[in-house]
């Protein structure tokens, strides 16, 4: 068994020619977090879509469980995509269903289970994230802190090989990220595979296995946390983690 | 005051049989004919956001068309125009109804086709990247996402255009199509009754536009997705528009 579930070789993407990733490489083993932080623009985002196999990349590979996916064709990366669990800055929960139907969505949708197995599946998820209570509630009336935990379990029921995190508690209410964080620490302790986009600095040193810095469309460091807080290389990662704290 | 309009002749009027199978006619034209406009529209609607700028033109010369020439001038063109270019219509099964429906049909499409492409730009752009992210296909995604949240937009303005369709159908009176207002102006005509005659047309078409906006109140709380929001929302009014 390969132990690097998700690679990414000198990823080069641009859009309307503005270079927003020139010469991304990344490496998450099983099982590992890492966190990525960077100023805004700095291709974080762009990294991660690319990574879930959103936007195509312009060079370079991405690999999922050794396999090459950057190349493939639209409805073969639609199989792919289920593999790799994907949590939005804004949740972007399916407004018209249920938190139980947006759970159940994949499962029915994609894995074409049948109903009553997927509703089983999907409760039991919506436990995990301690929502069995709402499940028959719609997005609109849940907070956002509930909502991301429920496209947390939308992700997670697909038993995705790794799960990638877009500023997770961005647009949340202070009182509610710790909600989310505390799921997606869960998660860590469980052994799954992260990619976590996030400023949220406390999370990064308890749960990391690394932290890269992303600046102008590169990885300019990486290291694990205690050194990358202690004593970062880079004079541009000293100046960002001054401003952010 | 009302000297000389006959109750009896506006009664008998209302419940003749000509007055409702006229009515009917009526009804059974705008329902067939926004069911095609919708579906027609839906597919221009996807169009004008194509990748090939072929289709996109295509769709622009089409909506370009159906809304810049009379609804009255496009029925007389299908009715008289088509038989006379292509023989295939020259024939006994080419009926005034059918030919109304075609009309109607091409000329409401265009204008669904803006109502149907604004419902799907108005869907947050999120969601369809939600379902892919699941791995779900576009198809899909539009089937069980997209459009039922555009349905909730498209709804109130398309209740307009099933009014607007309603009184178009009164133009097929040229095509000898025997819908509500042939009824009218036959019995206004038969002993210059007009006024009788005329209200009691008045009255179906109050009746049929009534029901309907029942039912659009009962569709608009059917597509509001929060579990105690299926609670009465004031409904979008009604407003009448344009003359076409």
């Amino acid at each position: 068994m390969n132990d690097v579930v998700l690679r990414a070789e000198d990823v080069h993407k641009s859009y309307d020619g503005l270079d927003v990733l020139r010469g991304v490489s990344i490496e998450v083993g099983r099982g590992e977090v890492k966190v990525i932080i960077g100023p805004s623009g700095s291709g974080k985002s762009t990294l991660l879509r690319c990574l879930a196999l959103l936007e195509p990349v312009d060079s370079g590979s991405v690999h999922l469980d050794g396999d090459e996916l950057s190349g493939l064709r639209e409805k073969q990366l639609a199989v792919h995509r289920s593999e790799v669990g994907m949590v939005f800055q804004r949740f972007n929960l399916f407004q018209n269903m249920t938190a139980l139907a947006n759970v159940m969505c994949g499962l029915v949708e994609v894995r074409r289970l049948k109903k009553r197995e997927a509703r089983e599946r999907a409760l039991e998820f919506l436990e995990r994230v301690g929502l069995q209570d709402k499940a028959d509630n719609y997005p609109e009336e849940l907070s956002g802190g509930q909502q991301q935990r429920v496209a947390i379990a939308r992700a997670l029921v697909m038993r995705p090989k790794a799960m990638l995190f877009d500023e997770p508690t961005s647009a949340l209410d202070v009182e509610l990220v710790r909600e989310v964080l505390d799921v997606m620490e869960g998660l860590a302790r469980d052994g799954m595979t992260m990619v976590v986009v996030s400023h949220e600095l406390r999370f990064a040193h308890h749960v990391a296995s690394s932290i890269l810095m992303m600046d102008e469309g590169k990885v300019i460091e990486e290291a694990p946390p205690e050194k990358f807080f202690s004593s970062p290389s880079h004079e541009r990662t000293r100046r960002f983690l001054a401003l952010v704290e | 005051m009302l000297a000389s309009f006959d109750t009896h002749i506006f009664w008998e009027a209302l419940t003749s049989g000509p007055y409702w199978k006229g009515a009917l006619l009526a009804l059974e034209l705008t329902l067939v004919s926004l069911t095609a406009a919708c579906v027609i529209g839906f597919f221009l609607a996807l169009g004008r956001s194509s990748h090939f700028r072929w289709v996109r033109s295509l769709v622009f010369f089409y909506n370009w068309i159906f809304r810049a020439t009379p609804t009255l001038l496009q029925l007389l063109f299908i009715w008289n125009g088509l038989p006379q270019i292509w023989s295939t219509f020259a024939s006994d099964w080419f009926k005034p109804f059918l030919a109304a429906f075609i009309a109607l049909s091409l000329n409401e499409a265009a204008y669904m086709s803006e109502i149907i492409r604004a419902g799907l730009l108005s869907v947050d752009p999120g969601q369809e990247l939600a379902g892919k992210a699941l791995g779900m296909t576009r198809p899909r995604i539009l089937r069980r996402v997209i459009v039922p949240q555009a349905i909730r937009i498209i709804i109130p303005p398309t209740g307009n255009e099933f009014i607007t369709l309603l009184k178009l159908t009164s133009l097929a009176y040229v095509i000898s199509l025997h819908e509500l207002l042939t009824a009218a102006q036959v019995r206004g005509a038969a002993d210059f009754h007009y006024a009788e005659a005329y209200s009691a047309a008045v009255v179906y078409y109050l009746v049929i536009v009534s029901v309907l906006m029942a039912i659009q109140a009962q569709l608009e709380r059917r597509f509001t997705w929060s579990s105690a929001g299926r609670r009465r929302r004031a409904a979008v009014p009604l407003v009448a528009h344009d003359a076409r």
